[in-house]
């Protein structure tokens, strides 16, 4: 599913405690009580007007809330962020899952403390955009059974979000900030903490390059622009930048100093999007557009690079000993 | 740690003697293969507390394959294209052999002893077409080659001997690579398989999975005392599938596929690196370094949990759960759903962990 990019290990000999308690304050944990509220805020929209259009302006803010932290995958969001974005779904599970509970008219889909234990397919926010969006879901008449469905829907989301912001601020951080210490088992050292939050700055643009770009993409003979994320809701583009603002801010949160070669591509990134003419990426049978995305790609990459040469190659960074080398 | 400068002195009289035991090498209960911040090759002796006993260096990175029954020797594979492995004096510290695979061979990184220490397996494959093979090795005569037969299966890549001591199983990875650069070959039509085998090479049991699962490479093994295999696997097919990594078989049985849930399995990314059963026999665990993190089986097939840990691979049974290691040089103690550090080790712990004494059954 998600891509897991290259673990990154510390070498330093010495402790750079300095960076894991800035971005888990100045970054992380702002960014989970940011979609907490999102989340909040679209699940109290829909207890008032579960129809679909009244609904889609929330649905935008809630998941530009959550690519804040939307690519992290460690502690409480090892897993649970796949409940929040389960995607790509190669297999169509999501709209199967939610056509089956509408079929059936489940009594999971009216039940939000049950709907914690439905297939994470039809689950957060790839599920509701399907329902506020898709094209065999949206029409739904206020007092349906799909209404009710989206009403248990954002309200299990929401209690989601305040999981992982609970699960984070009570549980996690505290691990982060006692990597080292006896019995810690995650982090057997201050600088272990470090290169675990530097790999998810670096992982987060490898998935935006090789999997929100590079799936659409597919190959020049045959885009694929259906793979493209959230195409349905039109921000395939959008995702690729917040993803991106995301991972550069943790990585000046990490960074000792400034990292004015990272600013400038990722001005860079804004410049080269603003090219970009769909932003739901549905335009790449033109040869022109299809240009201009592998140009957003390759641009994706050089912030990437730039972060590993700014922030990561000075404090000693390579690539994981086994997960790098199958076997 | 002892050095093995010192080490070699206080050993001098011991290593006199041919064919010492492992008792001369400090009893290691496992054997881990590591690479040192200066980027050389090891192999570590541990004790079951993770405490370091040796450290032996070696030429190139490789795994450790199998330990001796008795005698203090392990033999060690050279990685990819593994043209050669390595016959290492655990309590001397020197290369006692160096076994070349037969030309148009290669080896597959895995070994195992006969009960008795007198015959040595080696899992290869024919480089042209990627045909399995095991070697037999006579160990008394100087690790000579005598022999060897199929394993009915393309890239074998783990193989154990049996508690009976009378067969040998086998994970035909099932997949064909190409001869020099290994590229895959034959994604779509792959069909890995579980092979027992007796150890003059007759057919005793062939398992393969369901069609829907034949993409997914058999590749490591965990033995329990009393016959059960689990096996181990690495999905090749279409990504966030999620298929089962682990299974369980019994010779004459059904497999039993062990499925963690969903989100836990996308987490594993179709990979699995090691297996092993608990120091109890009554649970089983696979590790994905991919994923960092480890899952628990019941020996039922039922899912117990996971444990988080960044670049997690090598994993063995221990008195009280499990041993596991990292590319980050740790080892930790994996106790039911609990994890603790036993040591962070200045090594980056190779994909495996050999228990030393017998072939590591629980």
């Amino acid at each position: 599913m998600i891509l897991r990019a290259t673990l990154c290990l510390l070498c330093l000999a010495s402790p750079l405690r300095a960076g894991v308690p800035e971005a888990l304050t100045g970054h992380i944990l702002p960014g989970y009580a940011g979609f907490a509220e999102a989340a909040g805020d679209l699940a109290e929209a829909a207890r008032q007007d579960c129809t679909a259009p009244a609904l889609r302006a929330r649905y935008q803010l809630a998941f530009d809330a959550w690519t804040v932290v939307g690519d992290i995958r460690m502690g409480p969001s090892e897993t649970g962020a796949l409940a929040v974005v389960f995607w790509p779904d190669a297999r169509g599970f999501t709209p199967r899952t939610l056509q089956g509970f509408i079929a059936d008219q489940a009594p999971v889909g009216r039940d939000p403390a049950a709907y914690a234990e439905a297939s994470i397919a039809a689950r957060g926010l790839f599920a509701l955009e399907q329902m506020l969006y898709g094209a065999e879901f949206a029409g739904y008449a206020p007092g349906s059974y799909a209404c009710a469905l989206v009403q248990t829907m954002t309200a299990d989301m929401a209690a989601q979000a305040q999981a992982l912001q609970d699960g984070w601020r009570d549980g996690f951080a505290p691990v982060l900030l006692s990597a080292g210490g006896p019995g810690n088992a995650s982090f057997l050292s201050e600088t272990e903490a470090m290169a675990a939050l530097y790999t998810q700055v670096m992982s987060s643009l490898e998935v935006t390059a090789d999997t929100r770009l590079g799936r659409p993409l597919g190959s020049f003979d045959r885009p694929r622009p259906t793979r493209a994320e959230a195409w349905r809701a039109g921000r395939s583009l959008r995702n690729v930048l917040l993803y991106a603002r995301a991972a550069r801010d943790l990585a000046v949160m990490l960074a000792p100093g400034p990292l004015p070669q990272t600013d400038a591509a990722l001005a860079r990134l804004e410049e080269l999007a603003g090219r970009v003419s769909d932003p739901g990426l549905q335009d790449l049978d033109d040869p022109a557009a299809r240009l201009r995305l592998e140009i957003v790609q390759q641009q994706v990459r050089t912030l990437r690079d730039t972060i590993g040469a700014e922030l990561g190659a000075p404090l000693g960074l390579s690539a994981g000993f086994n997960s790098a080398d199958g076997d | 740690m002892t050095t093995r400068r010192g080490f070699l002195a206080t050993l001098l009289a011991a290593s006199a003697a041919p064919a010492t035991g492992w008792a001369a090498a400090g009893d290691p209960a496992y054997l881990a293969a590591a690479k040192d911040p200066q980027g050389g090759f090891v192999l570590a002796g541990l004790q079951a507390d993770g405490a370091e006993l040796f450290r032996i260096p070696l030429p190139a990175r490789g795994h450790a394959g199998c330990a001796h029954p008795r005698r203090a020797e392990a033999v060690g594979f050279a990685r990819r294209p593994g043209t050669y492995a390595l016959v290492i004096d655990c309590a001397g510290g020197s290369v006692l052999h160096r076994l070349a695979a037969p030309e148009g061979h290669s080896f597959n990184g895995h070994g195992a002893y006969s009960a008795d220490g007198t015959r040595l397996f080696t899992s290869e494959q024919v480089a042209e077409g990627s045909a399995g093979r095991v070697g037999v090795w006579d160990v008394a005569a100087g690790y000579r080659r005598i022999g060897g037969f199929a394993t009915q299966g393309l890239g074998p890549h783990e193989l154990r001997l049996m508690p009976d001591g009378a067969s040998l199983v086998v994970a035909n990875g099932g997949i064909q690579t190409d001869a020099f650069d290994r590229t895959m070959l034959n994604i779509e039509t792959m069909r890995p398989s579980l092979a027992y085998l007796g150890l003059e090479g007759d057919l005793l049991d062939l398992v393969e999975l369901e069609p829907d699962l034949r993409q997914n490479s058999i590749r490591h093994l965990a033995l329990r005392g009393d016959g059960l295999v689990g096996f181990a696997m690495q999905w090749q097919g279409e990504p966030g599938a999620a298929p089962p990594l682990l299974g369980l078989h019994r010779r004459g049985g059904a497999v039993t596929l062990c499925q963690a849930p969903l989100a836990e399995e996308l987490v594993m990314d179709g990979y699995a690196g090691s297996v092993a059963f608990d120091g109890s026999g009554t649970e089983i665990a696979i590790t994905s370094p991919r994923g960092g993190r480890l899952h628990r089986f019941a020996d039922t097939g039922a899912y117990l949990g996971a444990v988080s840990r960044a670049d997690v691979c090598g994993l063995a049974a221990h008195a009280q759960g499990y041993l596991a290691s990292d590319g980050l040089g740790g080892l930790l103690l994996v106790e039911a759903a609990q994890a603790r550090p036993l040591r962070r080790a200045g090594l980056s712990w190779d994909n495996h962990i050999v228990p030393v004494g017998g072939q590591g059954h629980a």
